[in-house]
């Protein structure tokens, strides 16, 4: 082999969210000298204020790691993943580009549905995956038992894993030495014809689109020309670099290298993760395999509060998408919320991610309906329709049929909740599949459900039905046919269409009275009683009424102190900018979204 | 000539009402009179400094407080000796003194008329012991209505407060006959605000004390209103009640944008357009800390339909035009004009009495 790929181990780490990935990460860097202490700040590869707070890491940060081993100097390739369902395509597209991974478990939580999820995705890349377990300074840490369950759940060899606490730095230095004994060096022909792997990508303002890259043959530089394979264009090559772990140039980069390439590429959407790159003089003649053309799942609108900001809303979803291949959009108007966009997203973190970017990062204010997934509606006369906006679904005597996206859903639980997760599946319409009791703490669940009632109230139901015990992971299945209408709301006799949606027959009834009972707790009262009707085409199935202002007074004008009154309704009025006017009824903007989310039982 | 009206902030009390947020101080005889000293310092210093003053008659002067019924004679005097050296009186200004009941005796009532003020505004509040022990009010129902007939043997125009929303306190209008019987002629009825660092707040939080609920409030509220408009009261604003030519000459400056004056600790102005208000703490106060707003077309258009409202007198259409807004143009005003919320007549708009309740919500939409 080749003495330079000796020295290299590229790997990542692998964990359910929450069992300490970019703390061990930090420690690595700090381990290794990577960052001078000065300048060390906790998470430092989650980059993004949102992925800090979150405690997610939602883009893809690589970083080179240079460590001393046994008198050898070895340089070790971090790629930080997503630890999230919604970026299951991002995860296995950096598993590929690396030849090890991680697998960090957290001492007292043990084996979550993630962990899993992952685990199999880095054994369908080959990955030779090291167990380590995490946050043995926990007082409820049980690693012997993790490690059996590691064993006995996933089927690893765990007898001699490092066990570790990432936060204080309890034996750490197991894990630099299990990287190197344990993952395997690349393998590689850097004289062979240029074979790379994109697995991430961001945009920056002054060198475009950046390619994070894994080389797995030959070598690319600045000046070359370069192919992508799954779009056909070529680029010249800018600038290749690495990651120490800001952006450092470097002459080439070459096979099992991991690092950065730039070629003045203007759009993101011609850097598509997955792809593979070669010399566009010499190309390769088959792509790496693995390649997928990423389809949002989830979709909602996004409409300015202020009717105004419409091309500010659009200009920030442009820039967002710089950054983000994965996020469509395409204008929208609704009766209700005026001119906005129907957005796609991956999942509900990556909406919630996306909407609150757009409150923060570009200050705006803005009004999110209600998330829909895609339904296919067939026609009766032949068309299929792709349909993600409820109001859009035509009228029932014109459609034959209507499928719904499903997914396979896995659950992993303490026995204690296996009967309330049942019951919760099946009241979501769930096709129970399979049952494994793992061990004396823990059972796998498996149902088919419809990606529909996931994004209802799935997650929330199930955290507090088990005490937030269980956690669960879900693949996209395939569309079936499902017995679907679409259910109306009147507001004092008008249809608000931003507050339509599709539902199963059998639940109209039921989501159309809580929906009506949640508007009556979200809508003020205002100065005249108002009716919320849930209806299916001209039948009312539910009513409540909103009972009129009584009283909206500030008796007392104090001494002389007008201003304190008027600022104090000048207030008032500000909060009612977030109100939206459907006829003559003020709704506040969060009920679009809100009205989806379980009642919080504290309230 | 330019009207004024003359506030003068008297922040002394012998205890903090459970509800009250004013500013106000339990102080000595010495403290006392080191705050009449700057009060003095202020009225001098207005006097010197206001371009207008020449031409400026006060019409009103009013003792607010904190409770004014516990400044010794001296002090008043010292006071009145300022106004009289720095101001022109008119021949008739209303002079008004809040008192609390229990702080009034014949001496003080007399010097008070030898003073020349002619106007008496009793914190009443309650005429249920239970309730005024409950609200840390030191006074009780029989001290309350002694009161009132004594002062009525010195005073003719005397006004009393009560406070609509206290715990248990459905029914005030009985409340408000008593007080009609022993010759009140202005009645003030606010509602029940809890105000941040109060005690009634914390008492509220820790679920102690449980004011009346929206609806009820609204209800005792119309009952009163009603009540006292049959009684030969008018409604001239939304809080304040008064027999013909007993409306509150004082109160009625600051809802139609005359100029007032006010002296002390926290107490606000509005000269020739612009607004101040004086810090109010006592220590940024004696150093003459004071903030101003500037006068702007947009704040005079939502103070004046904002005030106009409020008031019997409505608010002139044509001013706001002057001003640049027609409101006749609002969408919201169009709707409330169809639905008989609002009232136009000789070029003014009126809010309907029956809609006082929800005032904020109806002005929220045209301001």
């Amino acid at each position: 082999m080749n003495d330079r790929l000796k020295y290299i181990r590229n790997f990542c780490i692998i964990a359910h969210i929450d069992h300490g990935k970019s703390t061990l990460a930090d420690r690595l860097i700090e381990l290794t000298g990577t960052v001078s202490k000065r300048d060390m700040q906790d998470q430092i590869l989650d980059s993004m204020e949102l992925e800090r707070e979150k405690g997610i890491t939602i883009k893809l940060a690589p970083t080179r790691l240079i460590y001393e081993y046994e008198g050898n100097e070895y340089t070790l390739n971090l790629i930080d993943t997503p630890g999230h369902v919604d970026f299951t395509y991002e995860v296995s597209r950096s598993l590929a580009a690396c030849e090890g991974a991680l697998l960090l478990v957290d001492a007292s939580q043990g084996v979550e549905a993630q962990t899993l999820a992952n685990t199999y995705l880095a054994l369908d890349n080959n990955l030779e995956t090291v167990p380590v377990i995490n946050k043995i300074d926990l007082p409820s840490a049980r690693p012997e038992e993790v490690k059996k369950e590691i064993e006995d759940v996933i089927g690893l060899d765990a007898e001699d894993c490092p066990c570790i606490s990432a936060k204080d730095g309890t034996n750490v230095q197991d894990v630099l030495k299990a990287i190197i004994e344990k993952i395997p060096a690349p393998v590689g022909d850097e004289n062979a014809k240029l074979k790379c792997l994109i697995f991430d990508s961001h945009y920056d303002n002054f060198k475009g689109a950046i390619c994070l890259i894994r080389v797995f043959d030959g070598k690319v530089k600045k000046g070359d020309k370069i192919l992508m394979m799954q779009t056909q264009k070529v680029f010249e090559v800018t600038e290749v670099g690495i990651f120490v772990p800001n952006t450092k140039e470097v002459d080439v980069l070459s096979a099992g290298d991991v690092g950065y390439l730039a070629g003045s590429i203007k759009t993101i959407a011609d850097v598509k993760v997955g792809d593979t790159i070669t010399s566009a003089e010499n190309p390769i003649e088959k792509p790496l395999e693995g390649y997928k053309e990423v389809q949002p799942v989830v979709f909602c609108g996004i409409f300015p509060v202020d009717g105004a900001k419409y091309g500010e809303l659009k200009d920030a979803l442009d820039k967002l998408k710089l950054n983000d291949a994965s996020l469509q959009f395409s204008p929208e108007n609704s009766s209700a919320l005026g001119y906005g966009f129907r957005c796609g997203f991956l999942g509900l973190l990556h909406l919630e991610i996306i909407t609150e970017r757009l409150e923060r990062e570009f200050n705006l204010d803005i009004i999110t309906t209600a998330p829909s997934v895609s339904y296919n509606v067939y026609k009766t006369n032949g068309d299929m329709l792709e349909i993600s906006n409820p109001s859009n679904l035509p009228p029932a005597v014109e459609i034959d049929r209507i499928e719904e996206p499903m997914v396979k859903v896995n659950v992993f639980t303490p026995p204690e909740y296996v009967g309330s997760i049942m019951d919760l599946c099946q009241e979501k319409r769930g096709v129970y599949k399979n049952m494994v009791y793992l061990d004396k703490r823990r059972v796998e669940l498996n149902y088919d459900l419809p990606l529909g009632e996931i994004i209802y109230d799935f997650f929330d139901s199930l955290k507090s039905r088990t005490h937030g015990y269980a956690s669960f992971d879900y693949e996209f299945k395939d569309y079936e046919r499902a017995d679907l209408v679409r259910v109306d709301i009147l507001l004092n006799g008008e249809k608000c269409d931003a507050l339509s949606m599709i539902v199963h027959k059998d639940k109209a009834y039921t989501r159309g009275r809580e929906l009506a009972e949640r508007l009556k707790k979200i809508i003020p009262r205002q100065l005249f009683e108002v009716p919320i009707q849930a209806c299916i085409g001209n039948k009312i199935i539910a009513r409540e009424t909103i009972s009129a202002l009584r009283k909206d007074v500030l008796a007392k004008c104090y001494g002389g102190d007008i201003s304190r009154k008027r600022k104090l309704l000048e207030k008032q009025k500000e909060g009612k900018k977030r109100m939206r006017k459907i006829g003559s009824v003020e709704i506040p903007s969060e009920a679009f979204m809100s009205i989806l989310k379980l009642d919080d039982e504290n309230k | 000539m330019k009207d004024l009206s003359v506030y003068i902030h008297i922040p002394f009390c012998e205890r903090k009402c459970n509800y009250c947020a004013f500013v106000s101080y339990c102080l000595s005889e010495e403290k006392q009179n080191e705050y009449i000293d700057k009060l003095i310092f202020e009225i001098k210093s207005f006097a010197k400094n206001d371009k207008n003053i020449k031409e400026r008659v006060v019409k009103t002067i009013y003792f607010g407080g904190g409770t004014p019924s516990l400044l010794s004679i001296q002090n008043f005097h010292k006071i009145f000796k300022a106004i009289n050296d720095n101001f022109k009186l008119s021949q008739n200004t209303e002079i008004t003194i809040e008192v609390n009941p229990n702080s009034v005796d014949v001496e003080k009532l007399l010097e008070y008329k030898k003073l020349g003020i002619n106007r008496v505004s009793v914190g009443v509040q309650s005429l249920s012991s239970r309730t005024l022990k409950q609200i840390g009010r030191l006074h009780d129902k029989k001290t309350a209505l002694n009161s009132i007939k004594l002062i009525s043997q010195y005073f003719d125009n005397i006004s009393a407060d009560l406070i609509i929303g206290l715990q248990g306190e459905k029914n005030i209008t009985k409340y408000a006959k008593k007080l009609i019987k022993l010759k009140v002629k202005h009645i003030s009825c606010y509602m029940l605000e809890i105000h941040e660092n109060t005690k009634m707040l914390n008492l509220v939080n820790e679920k102690k004390y449980k004011p009346l609920s929206d609806d009820m409030v609204v209800k005792a509220y119309t009952k009163l209103s009603k009540f006292l408009t049959k009684n030969g009261f008018l409604q001239y604003e939304i809080s304040n009640f008064a027999q013909k030519g007993y409306e509150s000459k004082h109160n009625l400056t600051y809802w139609t944008f005359k100029d007032y004056v006010g002296f002390g600790v926290s107490a606000h102005s509005y000269i020739d357009g612009v607004r101040y208000e004086n810090a109010s703490n006592l220590k940024d106060y004696y150093l003459g800390k004071r903030l101003s707003e500037p006068k702007s077309e947009k704040t005079e258009i939502e103070e004046r339909i904002m005030l106009g409202l409020r008031c019997y007198e409505g608010v002139s259409i044509k001013k706001l035009k002057d001003l640049g807004y027609n409101i006749l143009e609002n969408e919201n005003c169009k709707a409330f004009l169809q639905k008989g919320i609002l009232r136009k007549e000789n070029g003014k708009l009126f809010l309907e009495p029956s809609y006082y309740v929800v005032s904020d919500y109806i002005i929220e939409h045209l301001i």
